[in-house]
């Protein structure tokens, strides 16, 4: 598909492939060349991509429960990162509060050291329960070089507890992506393995990459539980700082979202040899595989398949009767990176195939897994812009959208269905039990009684009297 | 009755209510009809705002990145800018481009101007304005990049060339950092006036448009550039918030001779009297029925509520001129505004505010450079019967089980708070129910007919009534 609105920016091209036949790239540029990923945004056309430290805060430090979440920086990153993401835990501190050193013009010129000092031991006194200090640092106060982590080193001899510093300043990678990495880094350098528990692990796991949206985990761990495994921590929703230091115990990482989340389990490969297995949790022949992958391990089989045959049990009716309301629809999916093909396969499930797919900040490795899965003549995308979105929408017009809440309003605004699928429009979609909710939401979406109304109804805008510059239509 | 000024101390900021500079900009540029920003920087700055706006607006919000990363910071981030404009200009084609800078783009020193002007001299064909505003956010906060955009509008885009005596016949109105339903109430009170209003700038429509088929492609309304231009020869300058386009009203006075009235936020019945009665002055127009009507129905509201609002103590947060207008509000309902807290370090209008909350007998302790928390924390202290403000303060309301009426930015966890309206007399009206009502809820009442019978206790807090000769009795 040649974009429109693409004619002036030809660098675009190498982000846009067709899948040929044969699984083959057929790539905008005329090669067939994989589609590019995770470089640098073309500047000015209207990304949807974050910065690093929005991949870090937000994402991979922010659902730790007990930590207190302290942004080293101005006050705009660490107010908009506050109290949206629902990551939720059993507890509900590190949603609440937000902290931040709060750089003004003086710390900028002079440094911010001291006040940093100053923020992580008042912080720690205000909320003295906190097991640990994370600290964010932001665009500025890293240009400014400021040394976070020296002074996490002096906070943490003076509270006497983690001082976690990371270094995940927006303009460090290309994408949220990197933040991702720090994230990962970070804290298994300064947190994982800082304790020795006794006790017998044999039979224990880590999941890692779930952040518990809409309480996602609800829906699975009680099914890694039936099969006689402890979970020792989550990588990293609902997890407590006390969790992530023994969590080199574990026997077997499960590695969920593989593109934020595979650094830790290579790292605790390397360091204690803890073996890992790649798994989907959505769907249902992915989450019975994960299952059936995790009980090989350990030698659970047969308790596997019991468990997986009492739970499909359960579901099948519900998922059977969705299929068919949501039969040969055609989905646009557009996600920050692995849900792209974590889904493809649930969507066939539910009797819809994936026509266009998107990432924002997905690697060569995302890609080759969306390849593998998607249909032939399905159109891929690499960080899309406002513009491309637009335009698949109106001119591909995909029968449903999933993408995230930045791009709601605008599938709205050209009556598109659309389903969140970074926070979820109800939630939890994971699991078995969670699929049953994602179809429902999909099926609320795509047969919502008012896309009649507008369809029947709508008109186009009036003349407006302020419209003489350059104004045209989007063709439809 | 003594008021007094307390400045918060904390190095860490814990719980802030307001946020960075850029978002100011953007929400202002939404105000001009065809208008794109772009935002030097790193991407964060850009989509971290966009999600935020969408979240209260429900709208699409697009707002471009100069996209910085690791390199341009050694290098300085021009030719990042520069490719942003060249993309901008080709794939939109908008009426206009606005730059608003970031702490990171600040702190690496680029000269946003010089790069515009390189920008132009290398496409000739460009002859929409490009504004650039300063907006790095370690100084001031949201609403200063809101101002600082206002005072660039009005230093760079109005005619210069005006005859003498020559006018548009219509007023400036500078709105300031409010919702689309207040610039639409606005609106109405100048039509109802028979005046013409020249909004700088108008997000009315923008930021809560409509479903059309086929999609415009550009969001309807907005002030044009044309308009901005004619705007040096309106026949005065209204700013409804002193610290969002007060300087901008000076401006049109100094450079083009159009008359500056800076105002309070109309909010309540003597603001929105003032705000009326500057109308008045300026045009000779009379007070239409109507608003006579709308008026008197508010003195009829605020009458109708007083036994259910008289001496509840209110504790609010936010910026400067909303709590400006708001404490005004708060008075007339006869409730006492026990906190009045700001994130803003501005002393002399703390000093105001004591003033102020004297003359109106009664009695506030005005926190300067605070933060929820510390807010929350004087709450548990000493209790309040309501919170207004943001949506942030949801968790105060929750934990200490007050009823939180929401006004301001960002109101992200209700819906369709942009479309309401709290100025003029009817948007009083429209707040002083909300209040009543959010105190109904609270004291787990039955409302009999307009009887409110007490079913529990008074709630959580036990509130010390203050007689009107200033002594305090304790229930
Ligand atoms: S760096 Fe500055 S401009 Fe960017 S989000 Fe943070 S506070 Fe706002
Ligand atoms: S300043 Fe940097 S860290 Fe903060 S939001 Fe902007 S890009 Fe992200």
């Amino acid at each position: 598909m040649q974009f429109k609105c693409n004619q002036t920016l030809p660098e675009r091209a190498i982000h846009i492939a067709l899948k040929g036949p044969g699984g083959t790239c057929q790539r905008g540029d005329g090669t067939n060349c994989f589609i590019a990923s995770n470089v640098a945004t073309t500047p000015g056309d209207m990304t949807e991509r974050g910065c690093t430290y929005a991949g870090c805060r937000g994402v991979v430090g922010g659902p730790v429960k007990d930590a207190i979440q302290l942004t080293h920086g101005p006050i705009g990153c660490a107010f908009f990162s506050w109290g949206y993401r629902p990551h939720l835990a059993e507890s509900d501190f590190h949603i609440k509060y937000t902290f931040v050193s709060d750089m003004n013009e003086t710390n900028i010129v002079f440094g911010g050291e001291k006040k940093l000092l100053q923020s992580i031991i008042e912080a720690n006194a205000e909320f003295p329960d906190a097991k640990a200090v994370f600290i964010y640092n932001t665009c500025s106060t890293a240009l400014i070089g400021d040394d976070g982590r020296d002074v996490a080193k002096q906070a943490e001899a003076i509270i006497g507890k983690p001082v976690v510093f990371f270094e995940c300043e927006g303009f460090r990678g290309v994408s949220q992506s990197m933040g991702h990495h720090v994230g990962n880094e970070t804290i298994f350098r300064q947190l994982v393995g800082s304790v020795e528990p006794e006790g017998d692990f044999s039979r224990s796991i880590n999941i890692i990459g779930d952040y518990n949206i809409k309480n996602d985990i609800r829906t699975f761990e009680y099914l890694f539980e039936a099969l006689g495994l402890r979970i020792i921590a989550r990588f990293t929703g609902n997890v407590s700082v006390d969790d992530l230091k023994i969590m080199h115990k574990a026997a077997l990482n499960i590695v969920h979202c593989q593109r934020s989340a595979t650094y830790i389990a290579d790292m605790m490969k390397e360091k204690y040899s803890t073996p890992y297995i790649n798994v989907t949790l959505w769907g249902i022949k992915n989450m019975a595989q994960a299952l059936r992958d995790t009980a090989a391990f350990f030698g659970l089989e047969a308790r596997a398949e019991e468990v997986i045959a009492s739970e499909v049990a359960r579901i099948q009716p519900h998922i059977d009767a969705y299929r068919q309301c949501l039969q040969g629809k055609r989905v646009f999916i557009y996600q920050g990176g692995p849900r792209v093909w974590h889904w493809i396969e649930l969507l066939r499930e539910l009797g819809m195939e994936t026509e266009t797919a998107a990432t924002t900040f997905g690697h060569t490795d995302d890609y080759e897994k969306i390849f593998k899965q998607i249909a032939d003549g399905a159109l891929v995308i690499d960080n899309p812009n406002v513009p491309e979105i637009e335009e698949i929408l109106t001119r591909r017009r995909p029968d449903l959208f999933i993408s995230g809440n930045k791009e709601r309003y605008v599938a709205y605004k050209l009556g598109v269905p659309f389903v969140n699928g970074h926070t979820y429009d109800t939630g939890p979609y994971a699991g078995f039990v969670g699929m049953v909710n994602f179809a429902r939401d999909i099926d609320k979406a795509l047969h919502a009684p008012v896309w009649n109304v507008l369809h029947q109804h709508a008109r186009p805008a009036p003349a407006d009297r302020r419209t003489a510059h350059g104004f045209e239509e989007v063709p439809g | 009755m003594t008021s007094f000024l307390t400045v918060q101390e904390r190095a860490v900021a814990i719980n802030p209510t307001r946020s960075c500079a850029p978002i100011g900009a953007m929400l202002a540029n939404y105000g001009i009809h065809g208008a794109i920003t772009i935002n030097h920087g790193s991407q964060g700055c850009a989509t971290y705002p966009r999600h935020q706006m969408a979240r209260h607006f429900r709208e699409p919000v697009e707002v471009a990145t100069s996209s910085l990363t690791e390199k341009t910071t050694v290098y300085g981030g021009k030719q990042n800018l520069l490719a942003a404009l060249k993309h901008i200009w080709e794939r939109f084609h908008p009426t206009m481009i606005m730059i608003c800078s970031t702490c990171l783009s600040e702190t690496i020193g680029d000269d946003i101007p010089a790069i515009i002007d390189e920008f132009l001299n290398t496409y000739p064909d460009v002859t929409i304005p490009i504004l650039s505003v300063k907006t790095p956010s370690y100084i001031g906060n949201h609403t200063t990049g809101f101002d600082n955009f206002l005072k660039e509008i009005a230093l760079n885009l109005p005619d210069r060339r005006k005859k003498k005596g020559e006018t548009n016949g219509k007023l400036n109105i500078i709105p300031g950092w409010v919702n689309p339903g207040d610039i639409r109430e606005l609106k109405r009170i100048l039509r109802e006036m028979g005046l013409r209003g020249l909004w700088i700038t108008d997000y009315e429509e923008t930021l809560d448009g409509g479903y059309y088929n086929p999609r415009p492609h550009f969001p309807r309304g907005g002030t044009t550039v044309e308009e901005l231009r004619n705007s040096s020869k309106s026949l005065a300058t209204i700013a409804l918030q002193r610290h969002i386009g007060g300087e901008a009203a000076h401006i049109y006075e100094q450079r083009y001779n159009v008359p500056a009235h800076v105002l309070t936020m109309p909010i309540g019945l003597k603001n929105t009297d003032a705000f009326v009665d500057t109308l008045i002055a300026i045009t000779d127009h009379a007070i239409p029925e109507t608003l006579e009507v709308e008026r008197a129905r508010l003195l009829d509201a605020l009458v109708d509520t007083h036994m259910y609002t008289s001496g509840l103590r209110v504790a609010f947060y936010g910026d400067l001129d909303l709590l400006e207008g708001l404490v005004g509000l708060i008075a007339e309902m006869g409730m006492t505004p026990a906190y009045i807290l700001t994130a803003a370090d501005n002393r002399a209008w703390g000093e105001r505010m004591v003033e102020l909350t004297e003359e109106l007998g009664v009695e506030s302790e005005i926190i300067l450079k605070g933060d929820l928390h510390e807010l929350h924390k004087r709450i548990k202290q000493r209790p309040v019967d309501l919170l207004m403000g943001h949506s942030k303060g949801k968790f105060i309301a929750e934990a200490e089980n007050i009823p939180l009426v929401r006004v301001g930015f960002p109101v992200e966890d209700r819906f369709g708070y942009h479309r309401r309206s709290i100025v003029g007399y009817n948007g009083a009206i429209a707040l002083v129910d909300e209040v009543t009502n959010a105190i109904f809820e609270r004291r787990a009442t039955t409302v009999v007919s307009n009887t409110l019978i007490e079913t529990g206790v008074e709630g959580p807090t036990d509130i010390p009534i203050t007689l009107r000769n200033g002594a305090a009795h304790h229930p």
